[in-house]
């Protein structure tokens, strides 16, 4: 039987959904009901920053705008006393801004002259809250933030799960969208040769910030949705670990796929959980460390491309076989 | 203290400070140069380098000059290892990939680490410490002085080597035109092994010199360092070892005055934001050609 990626698309899409939609149902742990609340805000995370590689473009700041969607959207939802069911978007338009500044900075740079400078901007953006900010934004000890759904309504996990899960699938429908359409198709183009790209009329510099808007802007969507989930801001947020979180996830899943970014997220979060239940703590980093390394040297494609991958190496192993047969007679 | 000697002081730090960033970012541009590899996690053997110093330290209590060298030695072995392992096998994939690999050995460095050493904050005092020499009107600790000699030292020994060795010869032409120099029969892999593991070797030395001038230490530390070593050699010039060096002190410089004039916090920032402003104009970098 050929296991074919497209005949997998359909099955895994309707599998994966009814996985999502039933997990409230099979149990009753809301421990694990909050970190599956956590892991879509990881995969919407995660897909934004695929969205940015898509088009070429390596961020290693993207914390920046996680954050700074955050921190949008918990000021406006408190200073206005609007619902953060609202201030999300808000939140996110504001880090959509910055991305396109910050990408003003970045279309005519080197790939990797880019990721400089976007892992530096994160830092900055961390100084600038603790310091000229930290009227406003609690400076290191944080400020509350409004929560998504009021705890006092009875079963508010649950509807806030329904919301998060409501709002990742319409992440990454946009997103397939996006991908499907013209300008994913220039987001390909510039990638893979800017100078055909330029020839067949597409302007690279108006793209590439394109993408950086709408890459920070799903960002600050899944930095705002963990803000108020959690009900608590701080600077950590900017840390280095959190952009790092959603590159690792990608890659494991797939760089530059739609479901890349999900596999990744699920697979690394359940091993994360499962890991630490071993009672190990900087281990599990080495771990995710190895596999990462490991995957980007045998298995370049990610997790998405591994059906395809094992196709390939049975085969190869079913050709070696009668060689080494003959040789050993 | 009058503003001259303020002044004074900022710029004998920034030196000092300099001095660190020109050994980091000197042996990325090594390994730049040869390999065109971009290795991010370039801070973390900083990290494990001023480990070995501070244990072979805290054991022996020999002169923590003295186990520079040993730390370089180390360095150079894990080096090439994770060049074998990791960066061959990747080699030519991409830069983007390169770095990501480079966040998996941040992940195993640094975590290994912490598991071998514990993740606290360390520091070490060096022998010379609290001995100062009066140069003008400033007193200026010994062991900065020693610092600056040391790098100066290291800087010459791989100056002359490039030049006049074989060895150095040959790595000068791998980075020059690498399929030029497999043409007239050098090994170029094996020149990626030595230069990767003489750029460790560098960052050993730097995290070292951290170590001894009494400044702490984590396994987490290595990131910003690396980073802005980085950024130094974009601002320097790829490659160029004489832009490393105006390069690091300038950066010394800046982050020290800014660290005084507008608070501690801000002395990671100005780097970057120094970068970013260099970039907007120069997408190149300063003294960047059309390699960059």
């Amino acid at each position: 039987m050929q296991l074919t990626r497209e005949k997998l698309i359909p099955y895994g899409t309707a599998a994966a959904l009814i996985i999502a939609v039933a997990i409230p149902f099979l149990t009753d742990n809301m421990f694990i009901v909050n970190l599956a609340v956590l892991m879509l805000i990881s995969i919407i995370f995660a897909s934004a920053w695929n969205l940015l590689a898509y088009s070429g473009q390596g961020s290693l700041g993207h914390a920046a705008f996680f954050g700074i969607g955050a921190y949008g959207s918990t000021l406006i939802a408190a200073k206005l006393g609007i619902t953060p069911f609202i201030t999300i978007f808000l939140g996110a338009a504001v880090a959509a801004f910055i991305g396109i500044l910050i990408g003003l900075t970045c279309v005519r740079l080197k790939e990797w002259f880019l990721a400089m400078v976007t892992f530096g901007f994160a830092i900055i953006v961390q100084t600038l809250t603790v310091s000229v900010l930290a009227p406003m934004t609690g400076g290191w000890d944080g400020i509350p933030s409004p929560r998504l759904v009021s705890p006092s309504i009875p079963g508010y996990q649950l509807i806030e799960y329904y919301a998060i899960l409501l709002i990742t699938i319409a992440a990454i429908a946009a997103i397939w969208y996006i991908m499907k359409s013209r300008i994913g198709l220039a987001f390909l183009a510039i990638r893979e040769n800017e100078t055909e790209a330029r020839a067949a009329g597409i302007d690279p510099v108006r793209y590439r910030l394109l993408a950086f808007a709408l890459s920070a802007f799903i960002a600050g969507v899944a930095g705002a949705l963990q803000i108020h989930h959690i009900g608590y801001i701080t600077p950590e947020l900017y840390g280095v670990d959190n952009s790092f979180w959603p590159i690792t996830y990608v890659i494991l899943g797939g760089l530059g796929t739609l479901a890349g970014p999900v596999i990744g997220t699920v697979v690394l979060t359940i091993l994360w959980e499962g890991l630490k239940a071993t009672g190990i703590t900087f281990a599990r980093y080495v771990v995710i460390g190895v596999i990462l390394i490991l995957t980007i040297i045998f298995l370049p494609r990610g997790l998405v491309s591994l059906p395809e991958q094992v196709q390939e190496w049975i085969k190869r192993r079913k050709q070696k076989e009668p060689v080494t047969e003959a040789a050993a007679e | 203290m009058d503003n001259l000697s303020v002044f004074l002081q900022i710029l004998f730090w920034g030196l000092y400070a300099g001095c660190i960033y020109i050994l980091l970012a000197t042996g990325l541009n090594l390994i730049f140069g040869v390999m065109k590899v971009v290795n991010f996690a370039h801070g973390e053997f900083l990290m494990i380098g001023a480990y070995i110093t501070a244990t072979v330290f805290f054991l022996t209590g020999f002169n923590p000059y003295v186990i520079l060298l040993l730390s370089m030695v180390a360095l150079v072995g894990i080096g090439a290892v994770v060049e074998r392992l990791c960066f061959r096998p990747i080699l030519g994939t991409g830069k983007l990939n390169e770095i990501f690999l480079s966040i998996g050995l941040i992940y195993i460095f640094q975590n290994g680490a912490a598991m071998i050493w514990g993740d606290a904050w360390q520091s070490v005092k060096s022998p010379y410490d609290g001995i100062t020499i009066p140069i003008g009107s400033l007193s200026v600790p010994l062991d900065y002085i020693i610092i600056m000699v040391v790098t100066a030292v290291i800087l010459s020994g791989l100056y002359l080597f490039l030049k006049k060795t074989t060895l150095g010869m040959q790595m000068r032409a791998t980075s020059q035109n690498r399929k030029g120099a497999m043409l007239v029969g050098i090994n170029v892999e094996r020149i990626d092994i030595i230069s990767f593991g003489l750029g460790c070797a560098l960052a050993a030395a730097a995290g070292t010199l951290w170590v001894v001038s009494g400044q702490v230490f984590n396994p987490y530390m290595g990131s910003i360092p690396a980073v802005k070593a980085f950024a130094i050699i974009i601002l320097g010039g790829l490659g160029s070892i004489p832009g490393a060096i105006i390069g690091g002190l300038l950066m010394g410089l800046a982050e020290n005055g800014a660290a005084f004039l507008l608070g501690g916090i801000w002395k990671d920032a100005v780097s970057f934001i120094i970068l970013i402003v260099v970039l907007i104009f120069r997408p190149t970098g300063l003294f960047g050609g059309k390699e960059g």
